[in-house]
């Protein structure tokens, strides 16, 4: 009988409920990246907009082309084909990604260099600026939709997933707004954190109804996806990078800002980098928690 | 015309005569099945046993995998077979992560490490290698041997019916528990299988609309899904069920003797 179960482990696979692994181990660690740099990329230039900060945009405009970019296309199999990717945007979500990403990354460079070396054009900066805020919310937004889409995994398959990863990219990039704002100046300070504070308050209400909502599938494997990040093999990462790193100490140093301390500069960037840190790990146990349904009901 | 498979759950001896068949078929890398046999443990007559379930890619209508691919390198072929062009692959994992019933593979080069690792590629793989070559960093999957429906078809021989024109795990299985054919002929033997002994698709509610579909007396279109264990005991054939048997007793005999 020793014999059978060692035989067996192998084939536990589709039977019961098995996590996907192409898109989170070994290279897809590349793929994780990239996501997360999309969404902070896309967060940060939204919010440099508002803010109207010069060296947000460049940022964030530099994450998603020069970071999310390369990670996705050495995450390929044939990086060399990579132009295919573009070929079917009617039904597949990573090829209108793609296109956002690389129209993102146009439009980007364009207002870059317009406000750069022909800051009188204020017409067409504004448009290019619009143009590009567009596709920087549809490159922060699109990883959602592709996970969204797969039908097997009940974890990924809620239309809260786009919304939490677009609002985990905005609060990253109110972080890096506070975090500019230490060496920039012509950034609201205390807007920049009070925005942070929102968004803060939004990501815990959408990872929490996200959580509860999995939970409630009727596919057990939802519930299962859920235990496994609250309890089981990834629940250190979720507790101490997810919820101290990314919600805790976040919303520590926020309190003690909004109760009249005066944070000090380290005490910010330390803010920021921990909410990166969090928004970072939230998709990392977004997709190592995705696990399939079993090929049968019972 | 589409082209569909019919396995018989209560006729499958877990013999894994059909994932040879097709390792032999496709020169498929060490590490890569394209039909699998999925086994649990399940409490039988005899205390805990093995029980076995064959899958391959359903070929599904409404393929997610096409959908996602972003590089149109899966197509649905007008006969409803799925086909991944592995010259167009850019090696996403789309697919991979988008089928629900988790048949599609990425060859990577740890799936590729030459059936004796550490030594020189067989005469055999050297010459797979030549006639059936496999792209590392692409997707991979069952195409219910497209090759072999098309050379038959040209030659005016007729899937399902003719050897040379019928998938190598259906000619290959001994106990004629795989069948396949035209699923719009309702004719076809696959047809009078699905409705005569009620066959049922995996995972219906997805809306894929599988052309592999499974029947089972025993069961029927139960909503389980799920084959009884003593469906499988070979008791339709009676020769084997002795071998079966008498396997049970040497290994038996073995154990206790390793004792």
């Amino acid at each position: 009988m020793q014999t059978a179960r060692q035989w067996m482990v192998t084939h536990e696979w589709m039977v019961k409920g098995n996590r996907q692994t192409e898109w989170i181990e070994k290279r897809g660690i590349l793929l994780w990246l990239a996501f997360y740099t999309g969404g902070l990329g896309g967060g940060l230039y939204l919010v440099s907009l508002f803010f109207n900060s010069a060296w947000g945009l460049f940022l964030g405009w530099f994450i998603v082309t020069v970071l999310k970019g390369p990670f996705h296309l050495l995450y390929l199999g044939k990086p060399a084909r990579f132009w295919r990717l573009l070929t079917h945007p009617q039904t597949s979500w990573l090829s209108r990604g793609l296109f956002f990403v690389f129209g993102f990354a146009g439009l980007g460079l364009l207002q870059l260099l317009f406000s750069y070396f022909l800051p009188e054009q204020i017409g067409v900066i504004l448009a290019l600026k619009i143009l590009a805020g567009i596709f920087a919310l549809c490159v922060a937004t699109y990883t959602g939709f592709v996970l969204n889409n797969v039908k097997g995994v009940p974890f990924w398959e809620l239309p809260l997933l786009p919304l939490l990863f677009v609002a985990c990219g905005i609060l990253g990039g109110f972080g890096m707004t506070v975090a500019i704002a230490q060496f920039s100046s012509g950034i609201n300070l205390e807007a920049a954190e009070m925005g942070s504070r929102i968004m803060l308050i939004i990501n815990v209400l959408l990872i929490a109804s996200y959580l509860v909502l999995a939970a409630a599938k009727k596919e057990n494997t939802g519930k299962q996806s859920v235990l496994f990040q609250l309890t089981g093999g990834i629940s250190p990462i979720f507790w101490v990078c997810v919820v101290i790193l990314g919600i805790i100490i976040p919303a520590a140093i926020a309190i003690f800002s909004l109760s009249g301390g005066e944070a000090v500069s380290l005490v910010l960037i330390i803010g920021t980098v921990c909410e990166i840190i969090g928004g970072m790990m939230l998709r990392y146990c977004v997709l190592k928690s995705g696990m399939y349904n079993p090929i049968f009901d019972k | 015309m589409r082209w569909g498979m019919v396995i018989n759950l209560s006729k499958c001896t877990r013999c894994h005569a059909c994932v040879a068949a097709c390792r032999i078929e496709h020169f498929l890398p060490l590490r890569i099945t394209w039909p699998r046999l999925i086994a649990w443990e399940r409490e039988g007559t005899q205390g805990v046993e093995v029980t076995t379930v064959p899958v391959r890619c359903n070929q599904c209508k409404e393929a997610p995998c096409v959908e996602v691919c972003p590089a149109k390198a899966s197509i649905k072929r007008p006969d409803g077979i799925v086909q991944v062009d592995q010259n167009k692959c850019v090696g996403c994992r789309y697919c991979v992560i988008a089928c629900p019933y988790q048949n599609r593979t990425f060859l990577s080069k740890d799936k590729d490490p030459g059936y004796f690792p550490g030594y020189a590629r067989t005469g055999f793989e050297k010459k797979g290698n030549k006639l059936y070559p496999h792209q590392m960093g692409t997707t991979e999957k069952c195409n219910f041997c497209m090759e072999r429906i098309d050379a038959g078809l040209a030659k005016g021989l007729k899937p399902g019916i003719d050897r040379d024109a019928t998938p190598a795990c259906v000619n290959t299985c001994q106990a004629r528990a795989l069948t396949f054919g035209d699923l719009e002929d309702p004719e076809s033997e696959v047809s009078k299988l699905i409705k005569g002994e009620n066959g049922f698709q995996l995972h219906p509610e997805y809306g894929t609309d599988p052309s592999v579909y499974y029947i089972d007396p025993g069961l029927g279109n139960a909503p389980s899904n799920t084959a009884p264990f003593s469906a499988q005991t070979g008791s339709h054939m009676p020769g084997l069920s002795t071998q079966e048997a008498k396997a049970r007793q040497i290994f038996a005999a073995m154990k206790e003797g390793a004792k």
